[in-house]
């Protein structure tokens, strides 16, 4: 250690401060962050260390460590920081920083995290529903029309096998090819930075990871923002039980030859109901604590309202498709359907550069962590 | 502003160290000097210290002399238990007003401790940071000038005062005295009012006040002097163990936006001092100390170095953030030792939070009184030294008090 030599990136530490770290500097190396922390392991802990390493600009040390994930952004260390100089939201910082540096196109990552292109962002999914709406003849003079039936279904819109899976297969696999380059890279970087041996197989790293995500044990063991993790928690099985839906809506077309609109009976509708409701419930949670916690936490960044507003969007879109479609108000619900596919779209598309992206890079670091015997 | 060739009329406000030393130089330089001090004796924080940094002398001696030099001079008049309640007028021209409580015990009180004897009823002794009691008919500390006792009226109930009175065979004991008023005309002010330990229990990380054995270091300067409430033995109070295994917390509430946002400047020395107290008194007691950065300023750094060649004495460069309760009365301690980069918990018979100065201006303002931040600054003719103006040891305080004399002397004469 004695004869490293080290190379201070004061543009990388610009970059941290322009992400969202502006309190950086006022860190003078106290500790008290370390010690509040109830999620740091205790070798090494953050986010002193990071504290440190963010105000050197030592690049490789912060974007290569999986502890930037392992923070939950408690913000206890914020709250007790006696320079005001809020490691968590440095950490947020650097780990919005992170996708960005191993997410590919990196135009992209850019493009997410800047408000100038959002409309851009918004425009391609509309412009490809609109077009797919032009080619079955849906489209007079530019305005999309009002299919006619007795009973309203969005399949009159778009049949789903013609017209939705294949660009939303489409959008998934662009989103798992992207988001495997760069797990694949930020992990070669972990290891690359981490040269002790592992004790731990990756495959019981994994499985220790599912149990402590399920569980959320850590992110339960928050102080300040303790009500945080009840939310997250909220959001997450929502998306889960959404999976679930998509999954057997799947499996009723493709498998059972059944297609909807499925009575509110069915199982599908259940499952779908409930989550939707509970995304719209754990979302709301979101933005309440985040209102709650102004002043100790942070209010957050573009990058993180980018994410809770597609999520909400993702969530009241769907819940009133439904709704309008069962009150039989077409005019409101066939564009509040389109509104839905083109939330949904901007969801995958750019999950891999959004905060979406924390599910795929915070696993990874969590899993690594394990693996090397780090948590 | 007036000129002429009476003498300066200067009221200081604040008897402490500060207080003593500009109403000395300025009363021994032909000015006429009132001090009003809010306790019942001379001498604030300094009287209660048990040794002074860096050469471990009593600071009692050099009180001494400054009583003794007030005493015999008779251009200088004092009240203790006397508040400022007002200041008005201009530079050279003051009109002050001054709330005198009541002592119960007049000047025919030859400390001979009788009422003391008698005395039904007893108090927390505030002068050793209630660490001990006292009778609610008390001296408020052995050396304490002026030598008259004080009758606690909080503490003394109805009718309690009886057996006291009885006992005093020299009427000292007059429990009919009554709050007074004073006004005063006086050409300029001195402000030294000085400071207060931080209050720890504030500071809901390090345990004050729920974890026994976690005391603040001005109750270790009490606890190490002879007259204090062990007689000097550096034992904890829970169980009055004498302590082995000790810990210094050092920016306990300074250098902190949440507590107090400037750094104490006096904390550092003085755990250090204090570790010579414990190593001196038991050659078996291992002290380790917390820290942010050891502040020993200018030449300074040479009583740090003495420590530090000490093998008994270790340093971790990582502040405290957690204190808690440990089996039998110890204490543990988590803070990241930085330069390993892990986290450390370790276990104490005692912990010392190096709690810091507090200006009086916090707490409590002087109406006239000009304050940056709780600071008493300086103004034409009110002038503000010593630790109520910038945190400062005694040495500066005294230098500090010295400027402010020489400034309220040629303020009364206009110049």
């Amino acid at each position: 250690m004695s004869d490293q030599i080290i190379k201070p990136d004061l543009k990388f530490t610009e970059a941290i401060i322009a992400a969202g770290g502006e309190s950086l500097k006022k860190c003078y190396q106290c500790s008290t962050c370390t010690v509040v922390c109830d999620v740091t392991p205790d070798r090494k802990p953050f986010p002193r260390k990071e504290m440190l390493y963010a105000q050197w600009g030592l690049k490789d040390k912060l974007l290569a460590s999986p502890d930037v994930w392992l923070c939950h952004q408690c913000s206890d260390c914020t709250a007790h920081c006696p320079r005001g100089a809020k490691p968590g939201e440095v950490l947020g910082a650097v780990r919005k920083m992170t996708i960005q540096e191993y997410s590919s196109p990196s135009c992209m990552g850019k493009m997410v995290n800047d408000a100038k292109f959002a409309i851009l962002l918004f425009a391609i999914p509309t412009i490809i529903f609109l077009f797919e709406l032009f080619i079955q003849g849906h489209l007079t003079n530019g305005i999309p029309r009002i299919p006619n039936g007795q009973l309203m279904s969005y399949s009159l819109m778009f049949p789903p096998t013609a017209y939705i899976d294949p660009v939303f297969v489409l959008t998934a696999i662009f989103a798992v090819v992207m988001f495997y380059k760069g797990v694949k890279k930020y992990w070669a970087a972990m290891a690359a930075n981490h040269p002790e041996p592992p004790r731990k197989d990756v495959i019981s790293a994994v499985i220790a990871t599912i149990q402590e995500i399920l569980t959320h044990s850590v992110f339960e063991k928050c102080g300040v923002a303790k009500d945080r993790s009840i939310a997250h928690k909220i959001v997450f099985y929502s998306f889960v039980g959404l999976a679930i839906t998509t999954a057997l809506a799947a499996s009723y077309i493709y498998v059972f030859n059944y297609n909807g609109p499925y009575p509110q009976t069915n199982i599908v509708k259940w499952i779908g109901n409930v989550s939707g409701i509970a995304l719209l419930v754990g979302i709301t949670m979101v933005i309440l604590n985040r209102f709650k916690n102004q002043e100790k936490s942070g209010i957050g960044s573009y990058f993180d309202w980018f994410f809770i507003f597609i999520v909400y969007g993702v969530g009241l879109t769907g819940m009133l498709a439904q709704i309008l479609r069962l009150a039989n108000i077409p005019v409101l619900g066939y564009p509040m359907y389109f509104a839905h596919l083109v939330f949904v779209f901007v969801l995958f598309a750019y999950a891999p550069y959004s905060k979406m992206a924390h599910m795929v890079y915070r696993t990874t670091a969590m899993v690594f962590a394990k693996y090397s015997n780090r948590s | 502003m007036q000129t002429s060739d009476k003498p300066s009329r200067i009221l200081v406000i604040g008897g402490g160290f500060s207080g003593l030393t500009t109403a000395v130089d300025a009363a021994e330089s032909g000015a006429e000097v009132i001090i009003v001090e809010k306790n019942a004796y001379l001498g604030g924080r300094v009287a209660q210290l048990n040794k002074y940094f860096p050469k471990m002398c009593p600071p009692v001696c050099g009180l001494e002399i400054n009583f003794r030099r007030i005493k015999t001079n008779p251009n200088v008049t004092f009240h203790t238990m006397a508040e400022v309640t007002s200041i008005a007028g201009e530079p050279g021209n003051y009109d002050v007003t001054i709330q005198v409580h009541p002592r119960m015990v007049n000047s025919k009180c030859t400390a001979c401790n009788a009422c003391a004897e008698v005395c039904p009823a007893t108090r927390s002794n505030d002068f050793n940071f209630g660490m001990d009691t006292t009778k609610a008919a008390y001296l408020p500390f052995n050396q304490a000038f002026p030598q008259h006792y004080v009758i606690d009226t909080k503490a003394c109930k109805k009718d309690c005062g009886t057996p006291c009175k009885d006992a005093c065979t020299y009427g000292a004991i007059d429990l009919d005295m009554k709050p007074e008023t004073l006004t005063l005309k006086v050409n300029s002010i001195v402000v030294t009012t000085g400071w207060n330990p931080y209050d720890a229990d504030k500071i809901e990380t390090l345990g004050s006040g729920k974890v026994p054995n976690v005391i603040s270091n001005m109750q270790m300067e009490r606890l190490a002097a002879v007259n204090g409430p062990t007689g000097g033995a550096i034992n904890r109070p829970s169980d009055g163990k004498p302590v082995q295994k000790i810990a210094f917390v050092q920016c306990a509430g300074s250098r902190d936006e949440n507590h107090l946002a400037f750094c104490s400047y006096i904390c550092c020395m003085a755990s250090l001092k204090q570790t010579l107290y414990v190593r001196e008194q038991n050659p078996e007691a291992e002290v380790s100390i917390f820290y942010i950065d050891m502040r020993t300023p200018g030449r300074y750094e040479k009583f740090l170095n003495q420590i530090q060649a000490d093998q008994k004495v270790t340093f971790i460069k990582g502040k405290v953030a957690k204190i808690e309760r440990a089996k039998g009365g110890d204490v543990t301690v988590t803070a990241e030792d930085m330069l390993t980069g892990d986290k450390v918990e370790k276990t104490f018979d005692m912990v010392v939070l190096a709690t810091g100065m507090e200006p009086a201006g916090m707490s409590h303002q002087i109406p006239g009184v000009n304050y940056v931040e709780g600071f008493a600054a300086s103004a034409a003719g009110v002038y503000a030294a010593g630790c109520g103006r910038n945190p400062m040891d005694v040495s500066k305080s005294a230098q500090d008090a010295t400027s402010a004399a020489l400034k309220a002397i040629q303020a009364g004469k206009g110049r």
